[in-house]
């Protein structure tokens, strides 16, 4: 299990050389067993950093914040932010990278390898215990997760617990980091696209019907979209708000704006949010899964982007998020490109 | 009255109430609860709490208010506009929780005075609420004990039903409730002294079982607030805010609005004026048409949220805007605790 004394020693000499402006990690939580974000400017605050398995959230979501920020201010502080980050939270950034939206001197990657654990997902969790609650998730010396409650330690094998995109996951360890606690290595993943081929093997019209029962669900609170780091736009087609006004802007054209969807939460418009937001991530979302988890109604909305990200894949080989470097998919293409699709 | 239903009565007492419809919690597929309509299956109340607070039933997420039609025969325009109140649909929802009613009672404030809400009204006058009482917190953030509530508070339902193990203590507080319970008299036994004994040792029993309290009382707290509307704590405390809509539209009293009509058709132009709940949480909230926004950013954002619950609302109405249900704390993605945040208010400066 990588320890991150080393990474808070960093950042410690880091603030108190003042080369960054603060650090985005994770603290213990005050509302339940999950680590929550926490923003840290002082040296002194830095031993409040906590590391185990229910550091879930992506926290390079806040470099958009940042970039806003700074956008904002007359005079903005132009040093680097410090930034904790899991393999597939280092692939958030690679694409924030390779999309120009924020430079490799706005950050301080402090990375962490998740090795063979990963984070733990709520509902398994809460079957498991059966109602207690957990005190402590820690990784274990043998691979196991060790979960304490108020009165016992009970141990279970990774598979039980963790969420399912770290089952599925390919990059354990951070691609790009300045610093990085852990060892490089990886769990054997056998079928990375596993739920998504569990999904297409049901019948065309119980899919169907899977998804409207699903996606009527949708009360539209944007949570999926608010906690991806991807989910940048300034103007959302989705907002009631979607076209840039200026003093300029006459009454006429404002009248005349498109309305593409409605804010009603009804099975169409629902499917136009959900799926346009899929089509917008195609070839850019990097399967952290903060859209799933955060979802206060369990809809599994990482299926549509997985389904996406394997088309990425077996149409055009390509991977997103390891490599800064590289075209993005839907600005590039190459002649021997399929378009067998096309017709 | 006070009644006793044994627990393998509650299918039949609902069966007995054949022209309402029941809503019920359950579990659809997910883990979470949410109210459905119950059908002839097993309904028991065997939940922990409903994801969407029963706000969602009797203030809906979309009401249509009217419909529009405008015609043009011979170049004469003809403007046929339909209003829609909701009709007649008696409901009864079955397993409330204490702070999720008290939270109707507070809607039902801001829906009447100067301005009475007809589509509101419509529903909430056909809407009977059986609540059920907490013998232990659903969930580990509830800080009901904060705000005036209890987790057996009486406020705002028609019945309140305590769990005495095999069978139900009922506490019929509205005629409404007492209709109920008249329709289905031949299930109900009189309740002896020992089961008012052990109603009685449950609530007190439950209220011992919630940790979380915030540190200031109503009045103190409105006044502590006030004098931080521009205090560095909301920029402190936001930093981690996503800018979802999670804690407002789960909030079992948040009620902000908005009106747009749907255009299904332009020639001929048909269409609806529709409310959907809004959210102070989303940028567009409070955005201009001149492109000008005066909450900017996440920080106003979440100092509205909390002064409107605990300050402007408190001046108006003599209440907090919240029952401390701890929806908004449990179901934070990034853990923005209302109660830590309050305390850092009580804290300030001190």
């Amino acid at each position: 299990m990588a320890k991150i004394e080393d990474l808070k020693e960093e950042a410690r000499k880091l603030l108190r050389e003042g080369k960054i402006k603060y650090v985005i990690g994770y603290a213990a939580g005050t509302n339940g067993w999950m680590a929550s974000p926490i923003f840290i400017k002082k040296p002194e605050d830095v031993e409040k950093l906590v590391w185990d398995p229910t550091c879930v959230h992506n926290l390079s979501r806040f470099l958009v914040d940042e970039k806003r920020r700074k956008e904002r201010e007359k005079q903005p502080d132009k040093r680097p932010v410090g930034i904790f980050v899991k393999g597939c939270d280092s692939r958030a950034i690679v694409v924030l990278l390779q999309e120009k939206f924020i430079d490799r001197n706005d950050v301080y990657i402090l990375g962490i390898s998740c090795e063979k654990g990963g984070v733990v997902d709520e509902h398994k969790l809460a079957r498991k215990l059966e109602g207690k609650k957990p005190k402590k998730i820690e990784l274990g010396d043998k691979g196991q997760l060790v979960v304490t409650t108020a009165n016992r330690k009970a141990e279970f094998p990774v598979e039980e617990l963790l969420a399912e995109r770290c089952l599925e996951c390919r990059a354990n360890f951070p691609v790009i980091s300045d610093i990085m606690s852990g060892e490089k290595i990886k769990r054997t993943v056998e079928k990375p696209f596993g739920s998504v081929e569990k999904m297409e093997r049901m019948p065309k019209e119980e899919r169907w019907r899977f998804w409207k029962e699903q996606l009527d669900k949708c009360i539209r609170c944007y949570a999926c979209r608010s906690v991806c780091p991807m989910c940048y736009c300034d103007e959302c087609v989705v907002d009631s708000i979607n076209l840039a006004v200026s003093a300029d802007t006459t009454a006429e054209e404002k009248a005349d704006k498109v309305k593409w969807i409605q804010r009603s939460a009804e099975s169409s418009e629902n499917f136009v949010y959900h799926f346009v937001r899929a089509i917008h991530l195609a070839g850019r979302c990097i399967d952290c899964g903060e859209c799933e988890r955060a979802c206060p109604l369990d809809i599994p909305v990482r299926f549509l982007n997985k389904k996406l990200e394997r088309e990425a894949k077996e149409l055009f080989g390509y991977e997103v998020g390891f490599d800064p470097a590289q075209p993005s998919l839907v600005s590039s293409f190459r002649d021997d490109d399929p378009e067998d699709f096309i017709r | 009255m006070e009644k006793i239903l044994e627990k393998r009565s509650l299918q039949s007492w609902m069966k007995k109430l054949d022209s309402w419809t029941i809503y019920a919690p359950r579990k659809d597929g997910s883990e979470r609860w949410n109210y459905g309509i119950a059908q002839n299956d097993s309904v028991g109340l065997n939940f922990t709490v409903t994801t969407l607070p029963a706000k969602a039933l009797v203030f809906p997420q979309r009401e249509v208010f009217l419909e529009f039609l405008k015609t043009v025969e011979e170049s004469q325009e003809t403007l046929k506009v339909n209003e829609v109140i909701p009709g007649k649909n008696p409901v009864v929802i079955f397993g409330v929780r204490p702070c999720d009613a008290r939270a109707v009672s507070l809607l039902d404030r801001v829906f009447s005075g100067d301005f009475v809400d007809p589509y509101y009204w419509a529903r909430r006058k056909q809407t009977v609420l059986v609540g059920l009482a907490c013998d232990t917190p659903p969930w580990e953030n509830c800080f009901c004990l904060s705000t005036e509530g209890s987790p057996h508070s009486e406020e705002g339902l028609d019945v309140l039903l305590t769990d005495l193990g095999d069978k139900y203590f009922v506490k019929t507080l509205t005629e409404n409730g007492e209709k109920l319970v008249n329709l289905a008299k031949g299930l109900f036994k009189e309740p002896r002294l020992e089961d008012k004994k052990k109603a009685k040792a449950v609530h007190a029993e439950a209220e011992k079982k919630i940790v979380r309290r915030v540190k200031r009382a109503k009045k103190d707290l409105a006044a502590k607030l006030k004098g931080l509307f521009d205090s560095p704590l909301w920029d402190d405390e936001s930093m981690s805010c996503i800018r979802c809509g999670i804690c407002t539209y789960l909030c079992p009293s948040c009620h902000c609005f908005d009106i747009n009509d749907e255009v299904d058709s332009v020639s001929p132009l048909r269409g609806k004026r529709v409310r959907t709940w809004d959210n102070c949480q989303f940028p567009d909230f409070t955005m201009h048409s001149s492109g000008h926004n005066p909450r900017p950013d996440k920080a106003s954002r979440l100092r509205q949220r909390l002064f409107h619950k605990f300050q402007y609302f408190v001046e108006i109405y003599d209440k907090t805007m919240c029952t401390g249900c701890g929806r908004c704390i449990s179901l934070c993605p990034v853990g923005i605790d209302i109660i830590n945040v309050l305390d850092k208010v009580s804290d300030h400066g001190s």
